[in-house]
């Protein structure tokens, strides 16, 4: 395996470790809102694409030559979820990290790939602000990524 | 025993840091200068053109300084609009300030380099309504997301992580502005 390969294999599996999370994380973040609710009704629409973006990634690891790493059975939740309100939070949290996730895949210099990548982080991006009502000048960039 | 796994633990490695700042130095202004001390007038040649990534950056970075102006204009005209959609049209023009920032760091122009004029955004006319304002403005935003995101290609990978971040920023413009409109409508 090429050095090139190894490191489009790297970037996607931490893509994909990251969809997986979002994925369990929506299961929380359904549970807290009200069955029925409009809210409910997107936290499902975006679970099922982080299943499906799991599924594409799952495959394109594969492709590479590269072995997908399985899902955890569960994850430690970044603040307790107790409510509407910090289900919502949560959403916008994983998503944020999504996109972070999908910016390594941005740097690898496969045309493809990269364009892949840029796709997903606008994709999260968005779920974001829809979850937060608000907008984020860097999706998915770190403080320390942006110059002062 | 159950296998748990910090949630988002993907820690994107290969995120740009601040060692790793895009030095996009547009040589190719200073080698007349060089080619003059050596050999004089009558041996230069037409300048060659800057690489693709400068020309690039300094498209978005002018691309960027319209988006600035245009959001500008367009709080002047929204000035006796509802509190709540001149601060949001306030919010994204600081985020649009905040872009044009770092694209701006990512280019070192050479010393003496002249400096572009900042572009003039396109006048609104005074009978322009708030929905004909913020529909010009998610119209911008819509292309310049789309412009940003078709010239990834062969950029540095900083760069490219910059404009793609950029690119999605843009894109959720378009959607916090309409709930904007709706809420003070």
């Amino acid at each position: 395996m090429t050095s090139k390969a190894a490191a489009a294999i790297s970037a996607l599996q931490q893509a994909l470790t990251a969809e997986q999370a979002a994925s369990y994380g929506y299961g929380v973040v359904g549970a807290h809102l009200p069955a029925g609710s409009a809210a409910a009704a997107a936290a499902y629409a975006d679970w099922v694409a982080h299943l499906q973006a799991g599924d594409q990634l799952t495959e394109m690891i594969s492709a590479r030559g590269g072995q997908p790493a399985a899902a955890a059975v569960a994850y430690e939740l970044p603040f307790p979820v107790t409510s509407a309100a910090t289900a919502q939070r949560l959403a916008a949290t994983m998503e944020d990290r999504v996109a972070a996730a999908y910016l390594v895949v941005v740097a690898l210099p496969a045309a493809g790939l990269r364009s892949y990548g840029a796709q997903q982080v606008r994709a999260a991006a968005l779920r974001a602000q829809s979850w937060r009502g608000s907008t984020e000048a860097f999706p998915g960039m770190s403080a320390g990524a942006l110059r002062r | 025993m159950r296998d748990e796994t910090r949630l988002g633990d993907a820690r994107p490695g290969a995120l740009a840091g601040p060692s790793r700042r895009v030095v996009l130095a547009a040589a190719s202004a200073a080698l007349p200068v060089l080619l003059t001390a050596c050999k004089g007038v009558q041996a230069l040649g037409t300048p060659p053109p800057p690489p693709r990534d400068i020309r690039v950056l300094r498209a978005a970075i002018t691309a960027e300084e319209l988006m600035v102006a245009r959001y500008a204009a367009a709080a002047t005209r929204l000035s006796a609009s509802p509190g709540g959609l001149l601060a949001a049209v306030r919010a994204v023009q600081a985020e649009h300030s905040a872009h044009l920032g770092q694209l701006r760091s990512a280019l070192i122009e050479p010393t003496g380099a002249p400096t572009p004029s900042a572009p003039r955004a396109p006048a609104i006319s005074a009978g322009t309504g708030v929905t004909g304002v913020l529909g010009a403005l998610e119209q911008a935003e819509q292309d310049a997301s789309r412009r940003l995101l078709g010239q990834l290609d062969g950029l540095p990978a900083p760069l490219a992580q910059l404009f793609a971040s950029v690119a999605a920023s843009e894109a959720t413009h378009v959607p916090f502005l309409q709930r904007a409109q709706a809420a003070a409508s």
